[in-house]
């Protein structure tokens, strides 16, 4: 499988050598470059796929004229769409606010579906399942704000610098409140009160190198046993324990005292000097941070060990590229990001921005042939929003407050059941995938029963919740295919335009077959049924499901 | 080779290297299995995520010991007048023992001899000292004290080794060839898919907390275009296809829809259980689990694996306030199972026992504790034998000779003895168990004796 992967690198390369036509001749000036081939619908499917909510037929157009970079530097430039102004416009809901949790959901919905911004989006959305939060089982529950002003702040920094970033996280409240950094104390040796370890563990286990040492193309280094190495062991979590001492809500009337406020929930938390550990630290490769340092020179300390440590630029490599476009990368694919990520060439480390581009420009993910381990299982909420984009999915009330989100796809914005996202990246399910020693994570979640959850939301999108309903709640979402009745009583019509609109143009046979057998039993008359029926069988199509 | 037994010869280290080699070799693969059963026996498992404080769960009442609990715990201790007492017959001889508040039908459960305790249970490789662990002499399990890692420990019981089966994965391809005519998977789970039941031969099935989904548009009516509809659904998941990813959503999808009907219309015909179940998603998931079992004939089922969870038990911050909730769902859920596996009249077919990801320090971080190793965990059933507490309860106190630092304690009974003795109950033959529980040879007792019948 390896082989056949190695293969589909080398392709272009191939391609690129057999043009030079005998070789050996330096002499002459070089050959005008060639003009470059015509991007295809759907390889600009592909890449939309991997780079928004879902790709359109319009924007598939501006792909092929723009071409990729020039697409992606565009992006690169969008400011974000953000939700926090949007949270703070709305009427404060008292005493109970989560209530609010649906209108984050809603304009979190509005900025995935209709953002300029769409990669700054789809990476922030990346970033928010590597950097989990929740309002799930957690306190945060009651703090909306919180969570919109936290996901703000991983949009803003999506093509920031992942120093940056990382810094921004951890002293984000969400976060704080989340893994308990925030209230985390000195020790109180009398009492046999230690510091907090949560946030420690997690920042290094799951935000930036994980529990083994790897090499820069992302394999696990191993001793002379054959056994991984751990990058850290108990001591140096107690080390960046002690570092994440004495933050808490800025502006408390005192430490201990400190409760969130509509102010404090989103702005960073603050350090309270006599709740800081000032003993020295032992960190990450030896370092040791001295004593007597203030809690924010600490900070610094820790996170700069963190982020020199070699493990960050494959780690988020790996991270990055499984939410993007492909969950088993090869080595050289993650050798060739994590190589942008210590250095964007400017002699900058962590540039995200330059780490984005690098991933989807990539060979691996513009690939010439097309092998049966490229690509990914699509996140359910992304088959979703792909659908509402293609088919210009509104409410009557302008909302998209689908907050049950996370049970009928199992997962939604900020939902995750644990720190440890909805799934987790080194997920295999039973059969061919485990057997090749490959990955699938999104197949965690698609369980019997949350597949089945997921086939039966797209039959009510498609047969219930149309523009044709006459039943419809102000906040139901529903699609628009009046298009595709004017051409319902033309089967292939009909069917190429679901298949354009969804599938890039490319549709199995089988699909095709199928969904001709039960057109043909459906009158031409009932224009909407067969609209919604092509509709519903390829929207739940393994096909689909599926990006390329 | 006549005075040589097929036990002996398993229980040799030759052996014991070869199915460590060969994990997804099961013996009867080899030797062939025995015939259908004829009993029906289930097991429920209930995980804790987040890692479960039981130090707070089962605390010692006696002055002295109770002393050293407070002196360690600080404000974290629960008060020993709000103790729930209870009087094991074994294994307290030198201690009394009680309760968290909270759990008082977990207490009924103990003191009617339906429930019993494992002490200091966790994963390991070896039986491990403390000073083994500080010199690094004996293998441990990798990443202790990591939430994912450990959680993969206890549903696969791999130590040291590289697994990708969980022991109830391997039980059930063990049996496989025992249970043929059963209506639906021996691994069902209500929690998500899970590496606990993950199996070379087999695959669990998963529902939803009320159990599976049917499919909206789909009949059986051959008359009915929605017949067809399921038809023309059914053979596009059949067709082939180029990709890893298209072909492991389409799998899934075959088995949700050949289940959703045979598992829905035997549920549907469970009868109405007169015990009330608490609110919530743990008690709806057990609810569901009862109705399955009281529908296991229907469906042919001869043995069952059921994987329940609740989360929230990773309680590194307010801990004060969260605990009693946590804890007294978990005792409430119970005892509501539990009655009505003695109302179906099958409390002696039906085990449920407790994992977790760790047990948690018994030091303080301010306002909770953090992520440990060994802890307690229970077994609950009418084939249990109650009352008593197993393996060795440890004085809860900081610096004894099992604390790693910080309160952390080194199992002094292996999770692979836990759960060969339930895998032995379940029906697994003795020379197999070394497969369920690839660790057990390392430790002298195979079975711990919490299981009677």
């Amino acid at each position: 499988m390896r082989y056949t992967k190695l293969i589909s690198i080398m392709a272009p390369l191939l391609v690129s050598l057999a043009g030079c036509g005998g070789g050996g001749d330096n002499s002459g000036s070089p050959p005008p470059p060639p003009p470059p081939v015509a991007i295809t619908k759907a390889e600009a499917f592909q890449f939309l796929n991997q780079t928004t909510f879902g790709a359109t037929e319009p924007e598939a157009q501006r792909v092929i004229n723009m071409r990729y970079e020039a697409w992606i530097d565009d992006q690169l430039r969008k400011v974000p769409s953000l939700q926090l102004p949007h949270l703070q416009s709305l009427a404060a809901p008292g005493v109970m606010p989560f209530q609010l949790q649906a209108d984050r959901v809603d304009i979190w919905f509005r900025n995935a579906l209709h953002g300029d911004d769409q990669l700054r989006q789809r990476v922030a959305f990346a970033l928010s399942e590597i950097f989990v939060v929740s309002h799930i089982g957690s306190s945060l529950n009651n703090q909306p704000w919180s969570l919109g002003s936290y996901y703000d702040t991983l949009a803003q920094h999506a093509f920031g610098n992942f120093r940056d970033l990382m810094e921004a996280v951890t002293l984000h409240p969400a976060m704080g409140v989340y893994l308990s950094m925030l209230g985390n104390e000195k020790p109180n040796p009398a009492l046999n009160i230690r510091p907090d370890e949560n946030y420690a563990r997690e920042l290094m286990q799951l935000f930036s190198i994980g529990l083994v040492e790897l090499d820069i193309d992302g394999s696990v280094r191993t001793d002379d046993q054959g056994a991984p190495i751990p990058t850290y062991d108990q001591s140096i979590i107690e080390g960046f324990a002690h570092v994440f001492t004495g933050w808490t809500y800025a502006d408390a009337p005192s430490f201990r005292l400190a409760r969130p406020t509509y102010t404090n929930q989103v702005q960073p938390m603050q350090l309270y000097p006599e709740f800081h550990d000032s003993g020295e630290k032992i960190l990450l490769n030896g370092t040791v941070l001295p004593a007597g340092q203030t809690g924010q020179q600490d900070l610094t300390g820790a996170l700069d060990n963190i982020f020199e440590h070699d493990n960050v630029g494959p780690f988020i490599a790996i991270r990055l590229i499984q939410r993007l476009t492909a969950s088993n990368p090869s080595p050289g694919y993650v050798e060739r990001v994590a190589r942008v990520f210590n250095d964007n060439g400017a002699g900058v480390r962590g540039d995200l921005g330059a780490v984005v581009k690098a991933i989807l420009m990539d060979v691996e993910a513009r690939p010439a042939m097309h092998m049966e381990i490229d690509g990914k299982v699509k996140e359910p909420l992304l088959r979703l929003t792909q659908l509402w984009r293609a088919y210009d999915a509104q409410s009557s009330s302008g909302r998209y407050p689908l907050l049950a989100s996370y049970i009928f796809f199992g997962q939604g914005p900020l939902q995750s059941p644990s720190v440890f996202n909805f799934f987790s990246p080194f997920y295999a399910p039973p059969g061919e995938i485990r057997d090749n020693s490959l990955v699938a994570p999104e197949l965690a979640i698609a369980t019997e029963y949350q597949n089945t959850l997921v086939t039966n939301y797209f039959f009510y999108q498609a047969f219930a919740l149309n523009h044709t309903s006459g039943t419809l709640e102000e906040d139901d979402v529903f699609i628009n295919f009046q298009q595709e009745m004017d051409t319902a009583s033309d089967t292939d019509a009909l069917i190429d335009m679901v298949a354009g609109k969804l599938l890039g143009g490319e549709i199995s046979g089988t699909l095709r077959t199928e969904i001709s057998g039960m057109l043909a039993r459906v009158p031409d008359a009932d224009a909407a049924i067969r609209a919604a029926e092509t509709i519903y069988l390829i929207a739940t199509s393994p096909e689909f499901a599926y990006q390329r | 080779m006549s005075k040589f037994t097929r036990r002996q010869f398993l229980q040799s280290s030759s052996a014991a290297a070869l199915f460590a080699a060969t994990p997804g070799l099961a013996y009867s693969q080899v030797v062939g299995g025995g015939g259908p059963f004829s009993d029906y026996r289930a097991l429920v498992c209930l995980f804790m995520f987040g890692g479960n404080d039981s130090f707070n769960m089962l605390v010692p009442t006696s002055d002295a010991e109770y002393a050293a609990y407070q002196n360690s715990r600080q404000n974290l201790s629960i008060a020993q007048q709000d103790l729930l007492p209870i009087n094991p017959v074994t294994g307290a001889e030198n201690i009394s023992l009680g309760l968290h508040p909270s759990m008082g039908a977990l207490k009924s459960l103990v003191d009617s001899g339906q429930a019993a305790f494992i002490a200091n249970v966790g994963p390991l490789v070896q039986p491990t000292t403390l000073a083994q662990y500080q010199s690094k002499a004996v293998a441990l399990p990798p990443q202790l004290f990591s939430h994912n890692d450990q959680q993969d420990q206890w549903h696969s019981l791999k130590g040291n080794n590289v697994s990708k089966t969980g022991w109830a994965g391997r039980m059930a391809d063990l049996i496989r060839t025992n249970v043929t005519d059963q209506q639906m998977a021996t691994n069902a789970s209500l929690f998500g898919t899970n590496l606990f039941q993950s199996a070379d031969e087999t695959i669990a099935y998963v529902m939803g907390p009320q159990g599976p989904v049917q499919f909206e548009g789909f009949s059986t009516d051959p008359e009915s275009i929605l017949y067809e509809q399921r038809q023309a659904f059914r053979r596009i998941v059949d067709a082939q296809y180029d990709s890893i990813y298209e072909r492991g959503f389409a799998d899934v999808q075959k088995r949700a829809i050949d289940a959703a009907d045979t598992v829905s219309a035997a549920i549907d015909s469970a009868p109405i259980l007169n015990t009330a179940f608490p609110q919530g998603q743990l008690g709806t998931q057990l609810q569901t689990v009862a109705r399955l079992i009281a529908v296991h004939g229907d469906l042919q089922m001869k043995r069952q694996v059921f994987f329940v969870a609740a989360g929230g038990f990773d309680s590194h911050d307010d801990q004060n306030d969260n605990q009693p909730g946590l804890l007294g769902n978990i005792s409430d859920c119970v005892g509501a199972f539990q009655s009505a596996m003695v109302e179906l009249g099958l409390a002696q077919n039906v085990t449920l026992f407790t994992q977790s990801d760790f047990g948690r320090t018994l030091t303080s971080n301010g306002d909770g504790t953090d992520h440990a190793w060994g802890g307690h965990q229970f077994v609950v059933g009418g084939n249990v034998a109650g009352n008593n507490v197993f393996g060795n309860y440890p004085v809860p106190e900081i610096g004894g000779p099992e604390d790693v630092g910080g309160g952390r304690f080194i199992p002094s009974t292996s999770a692979d003895q836990y759960a060969a003795t339930l895998a032995r109950w379940f029906g697994i033959e003795d020379a197999d168990l070394d497969v369920v529980a690839p660790n057990l040879s390392n430790f002298a007792t195979r079975d711990l004796g919490f299981m009677i019948g």
